[in-house]
């Protein structure tokens, strides 16, 4: 397995050279860059514009341009966000706290929902219950979480007033109090209800089927012929064997943790990752927009790798080698 | 092996979850150590009889630049109106006037002599003095000043050499005491201190800086030290930026404790406004209707500084020489761009997508200006489509092949593209308006790449004088000088229709030259220039917009111009 492992990390480096091949031309190849739409007629000169590109190396050729990234990035020099004037490793740092606490709250959630909503479906398959829970499932998984996010803040936020719809904490608390920290868990709680919520299907689905599926194995039947109670049997018996696969799921998670949720954090202003990815694609911040590309391309393939080695541990059937 | 299995696993899970519970605990220290040296200034609330916090929203995050002479960003700005000031100030009339200095005039006009005010502190309790803003004058000519200002520096004399490396110190440059300076300009012209740097810079608190690393120092991006109103307590990046009261604030002790610029989606400011958690908040015509209904919000309007207009392209920009090259003469004919600008009924588009929040024009200088012709001496274009027909006809584009639409006086089909960027919602019917009115009065007229072209792609077709954009939307924002010669000058970049014109270069020339410090002639001549822009319509002008606030009741004292919602903040009161 250590070979494997290996082998694996090893896979990566080509690949995600070439992620960052393509990314890097298709973001260079996007109409305009950090300076077009700045222009203030009566505050910048356009020498200024010109003497910062060259000086920043837009008018070379991408292939160029894309050497001189790639060989500083591997030394580990970012290169400086054009937006902030800081360097990009810092502002990304800076946001990745409040995203790993945004996903990790919605993963909670939804953790507990799909869990108890997997249950109970796949416990008692197609009834009244299962079909409610199915059709909740899917219809979340094809609202868009920016209606979702639009119409939960118009409810709780501006007619219940339970919760903030803006920010990551109050203004004015100092960090370390508590109440600083109940603020951020306020804040933080409408969108990752908003995603936890929103994020309940594959999850409930896989539990639900691998219940089903284990209730008709011979174990269950032996258990149930021994005449052990119905609950015992679902809650034990299948129950540990049906969170097995579900545990491969983990390493898919990795990279949602960091990733954050592009369209929830702008539409809450939380400012994360995703937030800030948006903005850096959309203001040409080719710092920043790469070095975020390579940071989540880095954890999808780890957490692939993390998911194939679950696999194997979980499943002694399946051979890594 | 399977139990073992299933522990190693649960070993992995359990430690997954420590990691990222360890991951949130440091990362919360981290911040914790981050912002505690500029949060632990005493609270000065509860002191003040008035008093009172209010919020203004924006819908951007500040990048945190403090000092204006690297912030380029609209938001940045905004903090800096709380927490900075110049050494002149912008009037209504978009006059300058003195503020933290006056000045007078020499003979030959080339020599300015600043008398500072006295006793006006810096938020560190330094005393301002003219080595503060001379020290500003010195950065942005050094060579290692890597932010966008130079140009405001420029005019002076031996700045260029400066810049260069050839010089030390600007020649131009003469402190007499530490209350008066001299400034000494390259040239004479009526606009060098409107081109003159106007912000001092806290010599003492950037003390030790070297030029090239101020602009990341933490002088400049996290304890900035500003003359204004409030000063900057607490940035949350990305979220707020809380400002607090600067008792010694030279015009008088502010009447706010304290001022909170917070980010917002913009679709949420309706609801934001009516919550009372914006208190103030620059808006677009398309809100209007929704912060109407309001009870608590008011809405307050001004003529502004910025106009929208089609520009007709005459040719392209030569890039190696910077020079316009006027060699496209499809809209040579004049009767023709007039005729184009009878065919589009302005007050009908403004109300259908303006909400009414916009005034005809027709000219580039906007009315707010003190510069601005009176409309009598301007034609007013009304929306007239047989008036268009007929100059069609007169000019020799007539239908000659009888499919409805005309054909060029050499009988050859003639046929505009016209452009337009995507953007909010109202641009399309804009834009298909615009289209419809053309085809109505018989100019055939297609909409360039078939849809909305992406903004920063529609730029770069502009930039790059692109041949799909024959006829396309434009709007400028034209800051308080009055002189259009960066946007509309014979060789101007931003002169986008490239056009190419002696009177028009003569004209504005003249308005910059040493007659022009004689305030009626430079007036005439820039209502010379604007009836020859009206007569000829190098572009059609289409209207001038207003700038809109929503502000909510319990906040008073605020004066809106059209240079924006800052003057005077001081004055900004809370009654409840």
């Amino acid at each position: 397995m250590l070979q494997y492992t290996l082998r694996r990390l090893l896979g990566m480096i080509p690949l995600l050279l070439l992620i960052s091949l393509v990314v890097f031309f298709l973001a260079k190849m996007m109409p305009g860059d950090a300076f077009a739409g700045e222009i203030d007629p009566s505050n910048t000169n356009p020498q200024y514009i010109e003497e910062m590109r060259e000086k920043l190396g837009y008018n070379d050729p991408i292939i160029q341009q894309y050497g001189r990234w790639i060989v500083s990035f591997v030394q580990g020099d970012f290169g400086k966000s054009t937006v902030y004037k800081k360097p990009a490793a810092e502002i990304i740092v800076q946001r990745i706290p409040n995203t790993i606490f945004l996903a990790f709250t919605s993963l909670v959630i939804t953790y507990i929902f799909a869990f108890i909503m997997g249950m109970y479906a796949g416990r008692k398959p197609y009834t009244l219950g299962d079909n409610l829970i199915g059709t909740y499932n899917y219809l979340a998984l094809a609202i868009p979480s920016f209606v979702a996010g639009i119409v939960a803040i118009y409810f709780f936020s501006f007619k219940l007033g339970w919760f903030p719809f803006n920010g990551s904490v109050g203004v004015g608390l100092e960090p370390g109090t508590l109440d600083y920290f109940v603020s951020k868990l306020h804040h933080v709680l409408l969108p990752a209800l908003i995603l936890g919520l929103m994020g309940t299907a594959s999850y409930t689905q896989f539990l639900r089927n691998d219940i089903i599926e284990n209730s008709r194995k011979d174990f269950v039947r032996t258990a149930r012929a021994k005449g052990t109670k119905e609950s015992k049997i679902y809650n034990k018996h299948i129950l540990r064997n049906s969170i097995i696969p579900l545990i491969t799921f983990l390493g898919f998670d990795i990279a949602t943790l960091i990733s954050g949720a592009v369209i929830t954090e702008t539409i809450f202003t939380y400012p994360g990752i995703g937030a800030l990815f948006l903005e850096s694609v959309g203001r040409r911040d080719y710092a920043v927009m790469m070095s975020i590309t390579m940071l989540l391309s880095l954890l999808t393939l780890f957490g692939n790798l993390v998911a194939d080695l679950l696999y194997g541990v979980v499943d002694p059937r399946i051979r890594l080698d | 092996m399977k139990k073992s299995a299933l522990w190693s696993f649960m070993l992995l899970l359990v430690m997954a979850l420590f990691l990222a519970a360890c991951n949130n605990d440091s990362s919360s220290t981290e911040k914790e150590s981050e912002k505690k040296p500029s949060g632990d200034t005493t609270a000065t609330t509860d002191t003040a009889a008035k008093g009172g916090v209010v919020t203004f929203g924006t819908d951007t995050a500040p990048e945190g630049v403090y000092d204006p002479a690297y912030s380029g960003s609209i938001v940045d700005s905004y903090i800096q109106g709380f927490t900075m000031e110049g050494i002149y100030d912008v009037n209504d009339d978009l006059e300058y006037v003195p503020n933290l200095a006056s000045w007078e005039i020499s003979e030959d006009k080339l020599t300015y002599t600043f008398t500072f005010q006295k006793g006006v502190k810096w938020h560190n309790g330094e005393e301002l003095t003219v080595d503060d803003w001379v020290f500003a004058l010195e950065t942005l000519a050094d060579p290692d000043y890597d932010g966008p200002r130079y140009n405001y520096a420029e005019g002076i004399k031996g700045a260029k050499a400066k810049k260069e490396g050839k010089a030390d110190k600007i020649e131009g440059i003469e402190v007499v005491d530490p209350y008066t300076v001299k400034i000494t300009f390259e040239q004479v012209k009526i606009n060098n201190l409107e081109n003159l740097w106007s912000n001092p810079m806290p010599k003492k608190h950037y003390e030790g800086i070297a030029v090239k690393d101020l602009a990341e120092s933490k002088q400049v991006r996290e304890n900035p030290v500003g003359l204004g109103p409030f000063k900057v307590k607490k940035v949350v990046d990305g979220e707020y930026s809380e400002l607090e009261r600067f008792d010694d604030y030279w015009k008088g002790k502010p009447q706010l404790d304290g001022v909170i610029v917070k980010v917002i989606d913009p679709s949420l400011a309706a609801g934001a406004f009516q919550n009372g958690e914006i208190d103030i908040m620059a808006i677009k015509p398309q809100s209007v209707k929704e912060l109407t209904a309001l009870d608590n919000v008011r809405i307050e309007e001004t003529n502004g500084v910025s106009y929208s207009y089609i520009g007709l392209r005459f040719g392209h920009r030569d890039k190696a020489t910077l020079k316009n090259v006027a060699d496209v003469d499809k809209f040579k004919s004049k009767e023709l761009r007039q005729a184009l600008l009878y065919a589009i009924n302005r007050p009908a588009m403004i109300d259908a997508f303006l909400e009414g929040k916009a005034a005809v024009a027709n000219t580039v200088i906007p009315t707010t200006f003190w510069t601005a012709a009176p409309e009598s001496d301007l034609n007013q274009y009304e929306f007239n489509t047989e008036k268009a027909k007929e100059l069609l006809t007169s000019a020799g584009y007539v239908d000659k092949d009888g499919d409805g639409f005309v054909e060029d006086p050499n009988g050859q089909p003639f046929k505009i593209s016209f452009g337009h960027y995507a953007g909010s919602a109202a641009f399309e019917g804009r834009s298909q308006a615009i289209i419809q009115s053309w085809n109505d009065i018989g100019v055939k007229t297609e909409q360039a790449t078939g849809s909305l072209i992406e903004f920063n792609l529609y730029n770069d077709m502009k930039d790059n004088d692109d041949a799909a954009l024959e006829a396309f939307f434009g709007a400028w924002s034209t800051g308080a000088d009055p002189d259009p010669s960066g946007l509309w000058g014979n060789d101007a970049e931003w002169n986008y229709g490239r056009w190419v014109d002696a009177k028009n270069q003569e004209l504005l020339n003249k308005g910059l030259s040493e007659e022009a410090f004689d305030k009626d002639t430079r007036m005439k001549t820039y209502v010379e220039w604007q009836k020859h822009f009206n007569e000829e319509l190098p572009a059609l002008p289409l209207w001038e917009n207003m700038d809109l606030y929503g502000i909510n009741n319990r906040l008073q004292g605020v004066h809106i111009n059209a240079v924006g919602f800052q003057t005077d903040v001081y004055k900004w009161n809370v009654q409840e």
